[in-house]
């Protein structure tokens, strides 16, 4: 029998496994240079171009303080992916530098101490010639100071078919009553619907939905951030108005209450709808892809309601975390983004995706040639952001992840509930959301 | 009496044959999918009509894929991470389901039994701690790390597999070798390995499969694109609110073929692994 026996085979055995993990001695990279770099994740933009702007002013940046290329971590990381990543990252204590944030992230992010003060730099923007637009600021405030840096706003106009509107011989509607008899007269169902109202369990439902009710007067939450009011006379009568568009003049899919976020772009993009209520990458989509349809979209404020028209924004911000060893590069990177010159060729090689916080940009021909984007302006300076007249916190981020307004929404559609019973749960869902966040 | 049999064993094999066919659409059917879209233009794609075959097939989605993103870039690292990944586990598993079919030793049922358990923690509950502990290990956004990450979950598996099979080598052929001078890990090697070749089939198939497939650790780990694999790289198809979906379903089409090829190589000793296994393990 040989002298091998069972011990050896075991000594064997943690001998391969210290072999295994030996690499980590031999790698050593990520955590041992992540103390001399600048690490920033980059959200794809809608354009290549874009995407390789933003990467040579990372580059350029990091030259001008000094560092080497090694000493510069740039991932891309796919914006669905983002959220996973970021709270691991958190959560061992080794988040990027700085990060790109949609809306009620900053807040959220900010609220439990992980983001830099960054009011100093969004104080510079302001002093900028004409300045910046005011409507990005209620993203980015968190107990008078600022925590994000605005780094664009994002209109939901209503994409328009001009051709149907010019064959039909009408104009566009500018008002909800009209807009249900503009829609019968435009559309041919099945083929193709008027309206691609969102209708799904996804967060463009919230987004349609509210934007639909603040027309009538409605809103989820007072601007204390405390008052929920989603069961109002207003909402309800706003509730109707979709529950008639919907039942009664059928003006909008019944597909529409399956959609996930992308559903209303698809139904726009494959022409079986005639309107639909989107941030301007439709458009930008169209830009590369399909510019005959490009060509007869028009981009419109939404009709108005007995209250008026109220515009959609949301506001994308740059962030920066605490937890990384040099904030002042953060901090450096975030203002040399923002420096009018290098955001203005991000901006423009979206190709209107983005529209930019400086108030003296809407001044150049990008802006002022294309007839579409003319009530962009007026959008950006009046807009309010989803959880009106609340600002985009922590709790109004719940309520748009956790799909409370498409639950309300669908048991008035799909389970004909009452639209006042319907609102009244929904209040009380958003009253516990709401009130638990005012506690912490 | 005997046309009467006959008349039913024809029956059976026709629904056979039909529910076969049943079968086999339901799976080939995301595969033509996949592959008839990645050859339809933009237009064809958003079209009203969703067309059953490209009208106008054209490879732009193809062109687009391999011009303007680093797809080869993650076919390579899903290939060194699954080939890395089923070696290792092929190592660990043998010398592990060794120790505990053969070797008698404090523990060794707790270890087994524990072994189960580790599989069956989902990795939405790891992927924090593990996190933690790759930082720690500073093997975030490399190789190594995620095929150590997989090992968390393949070992286990390949261990639990092996560890049956071996047990149903007999020992006397092993206590032959042992007499004749062999060694334990000669006699693993020599004797219990060349017949378990169905098992360590079975094992290669799913711990290259599984590290093929995995999104979750991959997104989590991993943030460039030296690293990046191709699941993760799938899902920047996606921007906002938008699918790309001519590149996405070709990336995806391409992405299936490794573990097909795997599959057809291993074929004959998986379908036989997977059966012993069942009964044995």
């Amino acid at each position: 029998m040989s002298s091998i026996n069972r011990r050896d085979v075991l000594k064997l055995a943690g001998a391969a496994g210290v072999a295994a993990t030996s690499p980590w001695w031999l790698v050593g990279k990520s955590q041992a240079q992540r103390a001399k770099k600048l690490v920033y994740w980059h959200l794809p933009n809608f354009t290549p171009l874009a995407d390789q702007i933003q990467k040579e002013q990372v580059y350029e940046f990091a030259k001008q303080a000094g560092l080497k290329e090694a000493e510069v971590e740039y991932a891309v990381v796919a914006n669905e992916q983002a959220t996973a990543k970021l709270a691991a990252s958190i959560e061992a204590g080794n988040p990027p530098d700085v990060i790109r944030l949609y809306e009620s992230n900053v807040q959220f992010y900010g609220s439990q101490g992980h983001l830099l003060d960054v009011t100093d730099l969004v104080a510079k923007m302001r002093r900028e010639p004409k300045g910046i637009f005011e409507t990005s600021m209620t993203a980015v405030m968190y107990k008078g100071r600022a925590l994000g840096v605005p780094l664009a706003v994002n209109p939901w106009p209503v994409h328009a078919r001009l051709d149907l509107l010019e064959q039909a011989k009408v104009e566009y509607p500018k008002t909800w009553d009209e807009f249900i008899e503009v829609s019968k007269k435009i559309q041919s169902p099945p083929r193709l619907f008027a309206f691609g109202m969102c209708l799904g369990l996804v967060e463009d439902t919230t987004d349609n939905v509210m934007n639909l009710l603040w027309c009538y007067g409605g809103k989820m939450v007072e601007a204390d951030n405390k008052t929920v009011v989603m069961n109002s006379p207003a909402n309800v009568a706003g509730v109707k108005v979709i529950e008639a568009m919907f039942k009664t003049h059928k003006i909008i899919p019944q597909g529409a209450i399956s959609w996930d976020n992308s559903g209303n772009n698809k139904a726009y993009q494959s022409k079986q709808a005639a309107f639909v209520m989107n941030p301007s990458s439709i458009y930008a989509y169209l830009d590369s892809n399909d510019k005959d349809l490009q060509k007869v979209t028009g981009l419109f404020p939404v009709p108005a309601g007995p209250k008026g028209s109220v515009a959609q924004i949301d506001t994308w911000s740059y962030g920066a975390f605490k937890k990384n060893p040099y904030p002042d590069l953060a901090r450096g990177l975030i203002d040399y983004f923002m420096q009018p010159a290098n955001y203005d060729r991000i901006i423009q090689s979206t190709g209107g995706r983005w529209v930019p916080v400086y108030k003296r940009l809407f001044d150049s021909p990008f802006w002022r040639e294309k007839t579409e984007f003319k009530h962009f302006i007026h959008m950006a300076e009046t807009g309010v952001p989803v959880s009106h007249a609340g600002a985009p916190t922590a709790a109004a981020g719940e309520v748009l992840n956790t799909h409370v307004i498409p639950k309300m929404i669908q048991r008035v559609l799909v389970e004909n509930w009452d639209a006042a019973k319907a609102l009244e749960e929904c209040d009380k869902r958003i009253v516990e959301i709401y009130a638990r966040y005012n506690k912490a | 009496m005997v046309r009467t049999t006959s008349g039913s064993r024809r029956l059976l094999k026709w629904v056979g044959n039909g529910l076969l066919v049943v079968l086999l659409v339901w799976t080939l059917l995301p595969f033509y999918w996949m592959i008839a879209t990645s050859l339809k233009a933009d237009r064809e794609i958003y079209g009203f009509e969703a067309t059953l075959y490209p009208h106008r097939p054209t490879l732009a989605a193809y062109g687009r894929l391999f011009s303007t993103t680093p797809f080869m870039k993650y076919v390579r690292n899903s290939t060194i991470i699954a080939v890395g990944n089923t070696l290792l586990s092929l190592a660990f598993g043998c010398l592990g389901a060794y120790a505990l079919a053969r070797l008698r030793f404090p523990g060794r049922s707790l270890i087994a039994r524990g072994l189960v358990v580790t599989y069956l923690v989902p990795p939405a509950l790891l992927f924090i701690p593990l996190f933690a502990v790759m930082s720690t290990l500073r093997l975030i956004d490399t190789h190594q790390g995620l095929i150590l990450a997989y090992l968390s979950f393949s070992v286990p598996f390949s261990t639990w597999l092996l560890m049956g099979y071996f047990r149903s080598v007999p020992l006397e052929l092993e206590e032959a070798a042992l007499v004749d001078g062999c060694s334990r890990l000669g006699s693993l090697i020599r004797v219990i390995l060349p017949m378990s070749l169905p098992a360590l089939a079975v094992v290669t198939f799913f711990s290259f499969t599984q590290s093929w497939n995995e999104f979750l650790y991959a997104n989590v780990f991993v943030n460039s694109v030296e690293v990046r694999t191709i699941t993760t790289g799938l899902s920047l198809f996606i921007v906002e609110d938008v699918f790309f979906w001519g590149p996405m379903m070709g990336a995806s089409f391409l992405s299936t073929l490794p573990p097909l090829i795997m599959y057809l190589i291993f074929q004959r000793w998986v379908v036989k692994g997977l059966t012993l296994g069942a009964v044995k393990g």
